[in-house]
């Protein structure tokens, strides 16, 4: 029977889960909504491979994402890596030469300089909203045309027009403006796209040294739009992996390989996890002046986690629990 | 007794014993507030004016939970501490804007220190002591030896600095006659600098226990306040502009020196959303660091600032500089 391994990234707005062999095909891949329910879905995901790929030897885990630590716990991991390093594994690996990895998702972005295949530099973005698909997803709204469409209609577009990008609140009042003058909607959507790029290369890339081979990956690399842009503004060629949606959970599914073959066993708790009944809870403590809001998380009868607390008092409940964020 | 409250915020990392001798010596009781919480940042925000930075927020926060508890509260107004520089103009208006803000506050000991002409062996300094001290005693003499026996303390707490010691547990031992100073001298694979103003880098709310997440996975942690004085000065000579503010020199000389004579693995630096100055010292220790090739971070701290990002930045900048170290993420290695 054939190895696989399981990647899991639990993030903010999405849920992604993959396997992957010793060469590292992908057997089966799966891009869920977080919907603030990441223990649910991610039961939900793994329910939804068990059904799909049957009985196959899963021989280790690993998690990433934001929500990595949370993963680890219910999953079992056998390793337990930040997105940064995880989505730069899986991209040397699909361009061993890369340079530059940008990657958008719903609420976040990121950019990963890489040189002779180590990682030297890297951000992640703030608080601002204007360089990520939710901004995107909120203008498509407001035109009332699906995001799905967003980038054939850019790539259609023949006269472009420049919408203020700095800020989403200032764009979307821009690009009722543009829509007011009557610019139709083709070339109102590649000026968002444009926007957007021009947002993320002024904030995420600001001061970054981008030089090609590129990849672009996360959820809005789905839009051709978003892809033309930043060829037109990078003067580089733009390249999108084939999972460009799951690549940290390839990455980490990589990594959790690499960790089984060192150390001999896993922790993985097989796909049987998925009928086990999580029960999720959260406590105000009152214990000092920073009322932490805690999290406590118990399956089987036992509680198996509480994290959220600034001191310990809850955390510590069992040794294995200390490295909780 | 007199009760004189010293906030937990801004300078304190920098004055704390020899302000809290001080008043001792005198014989008045010191109340400090604790450590920054939840509830000290969101009084603080609330009672300081929107556009200030976070620290000065926090501040604000500190003295209004000490307002009610004690008798005095102690906010130098300290314009300059060494010759032709300043202090931040957050600083020196610190008293100015706490007064402003925060209503039905007890006295407030506003001393003026000024030293952008003078020393402190001057008479304009010795006036300074003074006034700071007649609150609790009117007596020049008492004073001066009050000031004295703090200033002693203070070497104490500087010299433990200088070895290598946190200024969060400097504070805590600096008065201990016994002090082990051979638990920092451990081997350790890696070390990082964590640099900025003071009261970003040692606010373990603000930065959410940073140093200790460092020193908990053995890290080497060096902060400017461990640099060599002369070093700093060496260091900071060699900007093509002389730095007047006081701090921006030691964070720019301290990042330097550490940066040139290759002691650190790694830099972050951890600033204040809406400092002004943060942006120039930030851009000059990035070059540097680039051009020697030292990996660099920069986190900036806000009222939102969430855990979950900072320790996945914190954990993803030492996975980078493992990375150049010892081709730990091998690719060819992962088939
Ligand atoms: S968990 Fe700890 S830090 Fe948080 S409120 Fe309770 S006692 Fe305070
Ligand atoms: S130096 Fe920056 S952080 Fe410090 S008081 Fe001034 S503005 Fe605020």
């Amino acid at each position: 029977m054939e190895n696989y391994y399981l990647g899991v990234d639990v993030g903010s707005v999405s849920t992604n889960l993959v396997l992957i062999d010793d060469e590292n095909n992908i057997l089966c891949k799966k891009y869920l909504r977080t919907q603030g329910k990441p223990i649910e879905i991610l039961k939900e995901g793994l329910k939804e491979l068990k059904e799909e790929i049957g009985d196959v030897n899963i021989l280790g885990a690993g998690s990433t994402g934001s929500g990595r630590y949370l993963a680890d716990l219910i999953i079992g991991a056998d390793i337990v890596k930040n997105e940064i390093t995880s989505h730069a594994i899986s991209s040397l690996n699909f361009i061993p030469d890369v340079q530059t990895i940008i990657e958008i998702g719903g609420q976040d972005s990121k950019i990963i300089i890489i040189r002779d295949g180590i990682v030297v530099d890297f951000a992640m973005n703030t608080v601002c909203a204007a360089g990520t698909g939710s901004f995107l997803d909120r203008q498509a709204y407001r035109l009332g045309i699906p995001i799905e469409d967003f980038g054939r209609m850019a790539l259609k577009s023949n006269n472009p027009v420049r919408i203020a990008g700095r800020c989403a609140v200032f764009a979307e009042s821009d690009m009722i403006h543009k829509q007011q003058l009557g610019h139709n909607q083709e070339d109102i959507v590649w000026g968002l796209c444009q926007a957007l790029v021009r947002n993320y290369l002024n904030n995420v890339g600001k001061g970054k040294d981008i030089k090609g081979p590129v990849m672009f990956q996360g959820g809005v690399a789905a839009n051709m739009g978003i892809k033309r842009a930043f060829e037109s503004q990078l003067g580089l060629e733009v390249f999108i992996p084939e999972y460009f949606d799951v690549m940290g959970a390839v990455g980490v599914a990589m990594l959790a390989r690499n960790e089984v073959k060192k150390k001999k066993f896993s922790n993985f708790k097989g796909l049987e996890i998925a009928d086990v009944d999580y029960k999720v809870r959260g406590i105000e403590c009152n214990g000092c002046a920073n009322a932490c809001e805690i999290v406590e998380i118990c399956g089987d009868n036992k509680i198996l986690a509480r994290y959220g607390d600034k001191c310990g008092k809850w955390s510590n409940i069992k040794n294995e629990n200390t490295k909780l964020a | 007794m007199c009760k004189i409250g010293i906030p937990r915020g801004m300078l304190f990392y920098d004055y704390y014993p020899l302000w809290a001798e001080f008043f001792e010596e005198l014989g008045a009781k010191v109340v400090v507030s604790p450590k920054s919480n939840k509830e000290i940042l969101n009084s603080g925000v609330l009672s300081c004016v929107d556009e200030c930075c976070l620290p000065v927020k926090v501040f604000h926060g500190h003295v209004d939970y000490l307002k009610d508890k004690v008798d005095y509260i102690f906010i130098p107004k300290i314009i300059s501490i060494r010759k032709m520089e300043y202090c931040c103009p957050k600083i020196l208006g610190l008293p100015d804007m706490v007064k402003f803000s925060i209503e039905d506050l007890p006295p407030i000991i506003d001393t003026n220190i000024n030293l952008r002409k003078n020393s402190y062996t001057s008479s304009k300094y010795k006036k300074a002591v003074y006034e700071a001290g007649k609150c609790v005693i009117k007596n020049s003499s008492k004073i001066r030896n009050a000031y004295k026996k703090a200033e002693e303390s203070y070497q104490r707490y500087l010299y433990l600095l200088s070895k290598g010691v946190i200024p969060i547990e400097a504070i805590k031992m600096y008065n201990k006659t016994f002090v082990d100073l051979n638990y920092n001298s451990k081997k350790h694979d890696m070390s990082i600098m964590v640099v900025g103003h003071p009261y970003n880098i040692y606010d373990e709310y603000l930065n959410m226990n940073i140093i200790s997440k460092l020193i908990n996975k053995g890290i080497k942690v060096m902060t400017p306040e461990m640099v060599n004085k002369d070093e700093i000065i060496y260091y900071s000579a060699q900007l093509p502009k002389r730095m007047f503010w006081t701090y921006g020199r030691r964070i720019v000389g301290s990042a330097f020196s550490l940066i040139e004579r290759d002691e650190v693995d790694g830099i972050i630096y951890l600033s204040s959303f809406g400092c002004g100055i943060d942006s120039i010292l930030i851009d000059l220790i990035e070059r540097k660091a680039k051009n020697k090739g030292i990996p660099f971070t920069l986190l900036t701290l806000d009222e939102q600032t969430g855990e979950a990002g900072i320790d996945t930045r914190v954990e993803a900048f030492i996975d980078m500089m493992k990375w150049r170290d010892k081709d730990d993420f091998n690719i060819s290695t992962l088939r």
